[in-house]
């Protein structure tokens, strides 16, 4: 479970990425699966996804793999793949490319209700179920930030450690690295590829000159 | 995990790594807690030691604190289920499947999450908090249900109690009359717990992604709120088995 209806942050920022899982079911449409979900990627890789990782391989598209081995990984049936678009019209082609495909792979989308309602009409797509979220309960006094959680909670397994975020808003501070090449050192602990380096590059351009610094 | 004190340099690269802030410096080199550790294997996977000093525990795949790592190691195939992760397909694969159905609303307690973990004593006392609200049907196919010793009390088995895990998630599914009790039940219990949860709500919806008012009622008169991100079904799969 990847957590991503959970993501926090502005509206401005949730509504400008949209994270899209391709899932066959066990028991149901396992058997055969395999070439089917990898035709999608081929598909989606035509819409320009910004991560993506099948659980074949489990890596993510900045650790140095080719599109051709994430594809050629995926012969494993069952496998699920996980990935992020960083516009609403890269999605709307992602799911139109899908429609006409039909394979029959089950096909999530996490983003903001209004727009993934606007998508799926222009599309002619009719969705089935929504997962709400209805907030965090508990010792919410013990969470990290609200300003660290809009980066640690685009990884849904939580290995995105707030100390690193931390840390990489340092590192930013001080010029020891880009904001793009630490959004790709935030993105590789978080082995569901849905960690979106894009959106924490803004993130870290934003929040950069809002922290201090204690060692250089 | 371990850091062999024998081969590491003293770096602390490896320490922010760790979503749990177990690694630190012991005199001039790091070395990690073992109470503290969830055996994520985020260090070892990401960290990039400069001089392989992390390593995986010998004792890792011990029962029962392997719970640790078959919880909190996404990459991780757990034991119970076969599958990797700690939940089940939920409703990501629901248009196929329709475990949830028309009528019935699914409920996930996404424990320890986000980036907190929370310990089986904490989640036993969740289960309970369920079980006392008369649901008594966790999810078969979610790892913990092999963890639970008795359905009607909630009592998970007493010998994990003492591990704790990055994050696990409780699966139930109950009528849309029913959403109130629970989501009361859970709002109770979360004044018990040293960590948090969040709460997931799956239902499926009508012709423009309408979500039925029933469900919104209950969750509005519970006091709860929804967020405007959600995560959706597109309704494009079909089973063939």
């Amino acid at each position: 479970m990847t957590h991503s209806l959970h993501r926090e942050g502005s509206m401005e920022s949730l509504e400008s990425e949209y994270v899209l899982f391709i899932y066959p079911a066990r028991g149901f449409n396992y058997k055969g699966s395999a070439p089917k979900v990898r035709h999608n990627v081929e598909l989606l890789y035509q819409a320009g996804p910004v991560n993506m990782i099948p659980t074949s391989l489990r890596r993510n598209m900045y650790s140095g793999v080719t599109n051709e081995e994430i594809l050629d990984s995926i012969t494993v049936e069952g496998t699920r793949v996980y990935s992020v678009f960083n516009s609403r019209e890269k999605l709307k082609k992602s799911l139109l490319l899908l429609k006409e495909a039909d394979e029959g792979i089950s096909i999530m989308v996490s983003g903001v209700t209004d727009r993934v309602r606007e998508i799926a009409a222009e599309c002619g797509i009719t969705p089935h179920m929504i997962n709400l979220s209805l907030g965090i309960h508990g010792r919410t006094d013990r969470l990290a930030p609200a300003d660290i959680r809009e980066f640690t909670t685009m990884c849904g397994h939580g290995v995105v450690s707030p100390h690193l975020v931390k840390d990489m808003i340092r590192r930013v501070k001080t010029g020891k690295v880009s904001e793009w090449d630490g959004s790709v050192l935030l993105a590789e602990p978080c082995t569901c590829g849905i960690y979106n380096p894009c959106r924490s590059a803004e993130l870290l351009r934003e929040k950069a000159p809002l922290y201090t610094v204690d060692r250089w | 995990m371990i850091i062999r004190q024998d081969i590491c340099v003293g770096c602390g690269r490896c320490q922010p790594y760790c979503p749990t802030a177990a690694i630190r410096f012991e005199g001039d080199k790091s070395m990690i807690d073992q109470d503290v550790c969830y055996e994520c294997s985020t260090c070892l996977r990401a960290a990039h030691c400069p001089v392989d000093a992390i390593a995986e525990s010998p004792n890792v795949y011990d029962y029962p604190r392997a719970l640790r790592r078959y919880f909190s190691d996404p990459s991780a195939t757990h034991a119970a289920t076969g599958i990797q992760g700690r939940g089940t397909e939920e409703s990501k694969t629901n248009d196929v499947t329709l475990r949830v159905k028309e009528g019935e609303v699914g409920v996930a307690i996404e424990i320890g999450r986000p980036t907190l973990g929370m310990s089986i004593l904490d989640i036993q006392r969740i289960t309970r908090a369920i079980a006392r609200a008369g649901v008594h049907k966790i999810e078969a196919h979610n790892p913990i249900h092999s963890m639970i010793a008795n359905e009607a009390t909630g009592d998970l088995k007493p010998e994990m109690l003492g591990e704790r895990v990055l994050s696990a998630i409780i699966e139930i599914n109950v009528k849309r009359d029913q959403l109130r009790g629970i989501l009361r039940t859970l709002k109770e219990v979360a004044k018990e717990v040293d960590s948090v949860f969040c709460v997931d709500a799956c239902t499926i919806v009508g012709p423009n992604l309408k979500i039925p008012e029933e469900v919104l009622e209950s969750i509005r008169a519970e006091g709860y709120t929804w967020r405007p991100n959600a995560k959706i079904n597109m309704g494009m799969g079909r089973a063939w088995e």
